[in-house]
């Protein structure tokens, strides 16, 4: 390793590598921007989509009867990490890191899954196209992940270096996902206990149909209501939950949905404690909202602080992410 | 193969150091303020692992909650809810420790990353560099308790040679009253000295003053024990029971012919001695009992000539009426007497150099002295002394002065110290190391106040003692008040539950916050200790002592009434010969003075003849005869008449 003036490390092996293909790269010495910086180029903007509602006639609020129940065994996350190593020419190249784990519960306490060790992978995210390499997999160890093309359209990526790190971060997301749902699908082979998903379900068939499998939102760029239905959500007062719906993908695998408000909102946003969850689609689902909510509900105590997504975060799902922090 | 139960961690914040480190470890593992363990590097230092033994001073847990605020937020502000939440917070424990030793020693480096264990038997040898004198053939340990933790029964011994000299020497106790620290402490620790004490380095003695209630007055009986302490006594391999060999002296007191100690039953009488001083052995250590301010250059002169010149030795002067024979405290009445009544007859102002203003003041300071320390020194009677010469391998000599005035105790313990570094500077004492125990030493020794002939004694012993073999065992609840130079030269300091104020003072400071709250509420029967060996202090649980504590003793053995001449006499004979009885005590004592019965009493006991009536017997003088001499003869008185009704 070789420190950075702010004190933040840089892997001279990695470095070496690509010195090894591209001699003429020019190293990033100062502290490069964190994937964060670049959150907005390849997200999507926020907006509203249509649902179609798979309980009752129109959504509306229902009241979570009954006791929260502390039920899930297992809490699954992935952490993504990425770094500019080096340019050619404004090409970055990119050491970009994912990891994933299952942290189960034993005794009141997290302790790492035992029918799988945590995935973590390193690999340098290069449009190999740009760099004049095409073909190349590896280099001195390093996987490379070849960024020229964009994955929807299959057209080569524009030179801007800013569309650059864009299609190489959401390659890296992708790749996080991607270890998450192969963790998911590992427990749902034998898994007979709940599993809570830091994120969607619908990934993965499998997984979007096993019904261990608890996806649990936090984030809501897309929101499944609109019209009245959006009042609903947005007015879901804390342990109300709306109506199940299926959100519209031709992506990804059907599953229930449904949106749960963890905390009273008054004096916050409107997004204040509210998550969106996703199961697989199976009988009496209003029942099957009704008994995972009141699972979710458990799961608001301990907050998750100090991260600043506690309303929203299980506290099982901080602690495995600061987890996959000292681990990756 | 044991496995590790913690590991070490070092911040840019908290780095580790070569004499200190810190790990963290589950849980429920079984480390706490005191615990030793073993570090294993990863990496060879010079081609040979590292490993790294320390006892942990600190420890910290924590969770990953910023504030305590979002605690109260995550339970609604109820801590009923608390319950009710799904999981723990993520938590640690993070132990400080320092380092007792590493091993290779150089190069002296930072304690390295790796696994921590906890020290097993061998370990806590090698930490606490036991090996060096726990070898065959050269073993010099001393047990002094046993280091417990987590499943680990570690015997913790001191070094002789620096226990008791000639290395380091002294030991000193430090502990709150009433929770049987410091005699209890003592007694354990002697019982294991004695068991242990090498033969190669000599025979051991042990004197004990007992300067408060009957502390240990009962050492040679045996005392309640639990199995738990029988099993401390069987892994140090010291005999669970009382002291064998044990001597008590005391003081007579004042009024009567009792011994003036709480071990005045008839059932102990058998190794109980009179402890009764004359004039000779008295005038010797007369600066304890007089004033400074009153005894000058002059008055000192003439103390010099009279004990120089005038004791035990006939004095004839011109002046004087008659010759003298000074051995006692009414011999030297009578000579004051004579030179005062000389000076008088012949109006002069001085003789030979002193001023009789002189001459008057030191009677009157020397004069009262039996009147002060009446039991102890005597007007006319014999010396009854501690069998100097003859001293025991193993054996222990009490002295009771709990009883006395503090002027009484400062003149025994002056001169039985006194004598006792004579003898071993002339090697004849009998024994080679003599251990003196003094408890109360913030009375004895304190670190202000008035610069007193024992304080001046205990610093001698403290900082010369250990080359003649005179150990100092000193006790005291606030070490911070006791003479710095008395602690300081202590190699072995002791610490038992310990007073907050007192762990307050400056003394205290290098010791962790979390040592000084650990002593603060130590079990009993648990110690601290520091010794030359150790880099840090250790931890360790002792057994209750073998013998009977006073408070039982006291109960069991009911201290004595006063009780008649002949019966103070039957008593002390019958203890040497049973066939003695009262009614031949009391037929010998007939019409004798009370001096001289005590005197003939001292005598016999002193002897220890097989007949101790004969003795008694003869050492009375004849006066029983001389009364029996025909009266004189008296005038007939005149018949009174019959009518003088006054008349005689």
């Amino acid at each position: 390793m070789i420190w950075s003036k702010r004190g933040t490390s840089v892997s001279i092996d990695a470095l070496r590598a690509i010195q090894s293909l591209l001699p003429d790269a020019e190293i990033v010495e100062s502290d490069a921007p964190t994937d964060d910086s670049y959150a907005g180029a390849y997200n999507e903007a926020p907006h509203i989509a249509s649902a179609d509602l798979l309980e009752g006639q129109r959504l509306r609020a229902h009241r979570i009867d009954g006791d929260p129940e502390v039920r899930f065994a297992g809490f699954l996350d992935g952490i993504q990490r990425a770094k500019i190593l080096c340019h050619r020419r404004g090409v970055p190249i990119i050491d970009g890191s994912v990891a994933a784990a299952i942290r189960v519960r034993v005794d009141r306490r997290y302790v790492t899954w035992g029918g799988r060790a945590p995935i973590i992978l390193r690999r340098l995210y290069m449009p190999l196209a740009l760099l004049g390499c095409e073909g190349r997999a590896h280099i001195e160890g390093f996987e490379i992940v070849d960024t020229s093309y964009n994955v929807r359209t299959k057209e080569l990526v524009s030179r801007h270096p800013a569309a650059l790190r864009a299609v190489a971060l959401e390659r890296i997301g992708r790749d996080r996902e991607d270890a998450e749902q192969s963790l998911a699908a590992e427990w749902c082979i034998d898994g007979a206990e709940p599993l809570f998903v830091d994120g969607g379900i619908s990934g993965t068939p499998r997984v979007a149909a096993s019904r261990c499998a608890i996806g649990v939102i936090k984030s809501h760029h897309t929101l499944f209501a609109d019209g009245d239905a959006l009042d609903v959500v947005m007015s879901l007062k804390c342990g109300e939950r709306s109506s199940v719906f299926a959100p519209p993908s031709q992506t990804r695998s059907p599953v229930a949905s449904w949106y749960l408000r963890l905390r009273d909102p008054r004096g916050h946003d409107a997004m204040f404690g509210l998550v969106r969850i996703e199961v697989a689609i199976g009988d009496d689902l209003a029942a099957r909202a009704n008994e995972v909510s009141r699972w979710v509900l458990a799961e608001s105590s301990p907050v998750a602080l100090p991260d600043n997504r506690w309303d929203r975060m299980a506290y099982g799902i901080r602690d495995c992410e600061q987890f996959l922090r000292s681990i990756a | 193969m044991i496995s590790a139960l913690g590991r070490v961690v070092a911040t840019e914040r908290r780095p580790n150091t070569p004499h200190e480190f810190h790990f963290w470890t589950a849980l429920d593992s079984p480390v706490g303020i005191g615990t030793i363990v073993r570090v294993d590097g990863n990496r060879p230092v010079d081609g040979q692992i590292p490993h790294i033994y320390g006892v942990v001073t600190e420890g910290l847990s924590y969770t990953d909650l910023l504030t305590p605020m979002h605690d109260v937020l995550s339970h609604d502000g109820s801590p009923e809810r608390a319950g009710f939440a799904s999981a723990e917070r993520a938590e640690i424990r993070l132990y400080s420790a320092a380092v007792l030793r590493q091993i290779p020693e150089e190069p002296l480096q930072p304690v390295p990353m790796g696994d921590v264990f906890l020290a097993q038997e061998e370990d806590v040898n090698v930490a606490l560099r036991m090996d060096g004198y726990l070898r065959d053939g050269s073993n010099t340990g001393i047990p002094i308790g046993v280091y417990r933790a987590g499943g680990t029964d570690a015997t913790i011994y001191l070094d002789a040679d620096f226990l008791v000299g000639p290395e380091a020497a002294h030991l000193n106790i430090t502990g709150v009253s009433g929770l049987a620290t410091k005699t209890s402490a003592v007694e354990w620790l002697l019982a294991s000295l004695f068991a242990h004490f090498p033969e190669s380095r000599g025979s051991i003695a042990a004197v004990c003053f007992n300067v408060k209630g009957p502390d240990l007055c009962f050492l040679d009986l045996p005392g309640k024990l639990e199995d738990s302490d029988r099993a401390l006594y069987e892994k140090m391999g010291v005999p669970a029971r009382p002291f064998e060999n044990v001597n008590y002296f005391a003081p007579y007191a004042a009024r009567g012919y009792a011994l003036n100690t709480l071990r005045s039953n008839e059932a102990l009488a058998h190794n109980v001695t009179p402890l009764t001083w004359g004039l000779r052995e008295v005038l010797q250590y007369a600066e304890v009992l007089l004033n400074r301010d009153d005894i000058d250059a002059k008055a000192d002169a003439l103390i010099d000539f009279i004990t120089r010149s005038v004791i035990d030795q006939p004095f004839t002067d011109q002046m004087l009426s008659r010759s003298h024979l000074v051995q006692s405290f009414a011999d030297l009445e009578d000579w004051f007497k004579d030179v005062l009544r000389g000076l008088e007859n012949g109006n002069k102002e001085s003789w030979r150099t002193h001023h009789v203003a002189t001459i008057r003041k030191v009677r009157n300071r020397l004069s009262n002295i039996s009147v002060r320390c009446a039991g102890l020194v005597t007007d006319s009677g014999p010396v009854s002394d501690l069998p100097f010469g003859e001293f025991e391998d193993r054996a222990t000599y009490v002295v009771d002065v709990a009883n006395l005035e503090e002027d009484a105790q400062d003149l025994i313990f002056a001169r039985i110290v006194s004598k006792l570094r004579e003898h071993l500077e002339r090697r004849d004492l009998g024994v080679k190391h003599v251990v003196v125990f003094v408890d109360e030493l913030n009375k004895y020794a304190p670190s202000d106040g008035a610069d007193t002939y024992v304080r001046k004694m205990l610093l001698d012993i403290a900082e010369r003692g250990r080359y003649l073999g005179l150990v100092l065992f000193s006790a005291q609840q606030f070490r911070s008040q006791v003479h710095k130079r008395v602690v300081g030269n202590s190699g072995t300091s002791v610490f038992g539950r310990m007073d907050a104020d007192e762990l307050a003072a400056p003394g205290y400071a290098v010791l962790s916050p979390a040592t000084r709250t650990k002593l603060a509420t130590l079990e009993k029967g648990q110690l601290m200790i520091r010794h030359p060996h150790f880099t840090q202090p250790i931890f360790v649980r002792f057994p209750r002592p073998a013998v009977m504590t006073g408070r039982m003793g006291a109960e069991q053995f009911p201290q004595g009434g006063e009780v008649t001449l002949e019966a103070a006499v039957y008593r002390s004979l019958r203890a040497q010969d049973s066939a003695v009885t009262m009614q031949a005590v009391e037929d010998a004592i007939g019409l004798h003075d009370e001096g001289d019965v005590l005197r003939a009493l001292t005598l016999t006991l002193k002897e220890r003849s097989g007949d101790a009536m004969a003795t008694f017997r003869a050492r009375l003088p004849r006066r029983i005869t001389q009364s029996l001499k025909p009266r004189p003869q008296t005038a007939v008185l005149r018949g009174a008449p019959g009518d003088d009704p006054y008349g005689i």
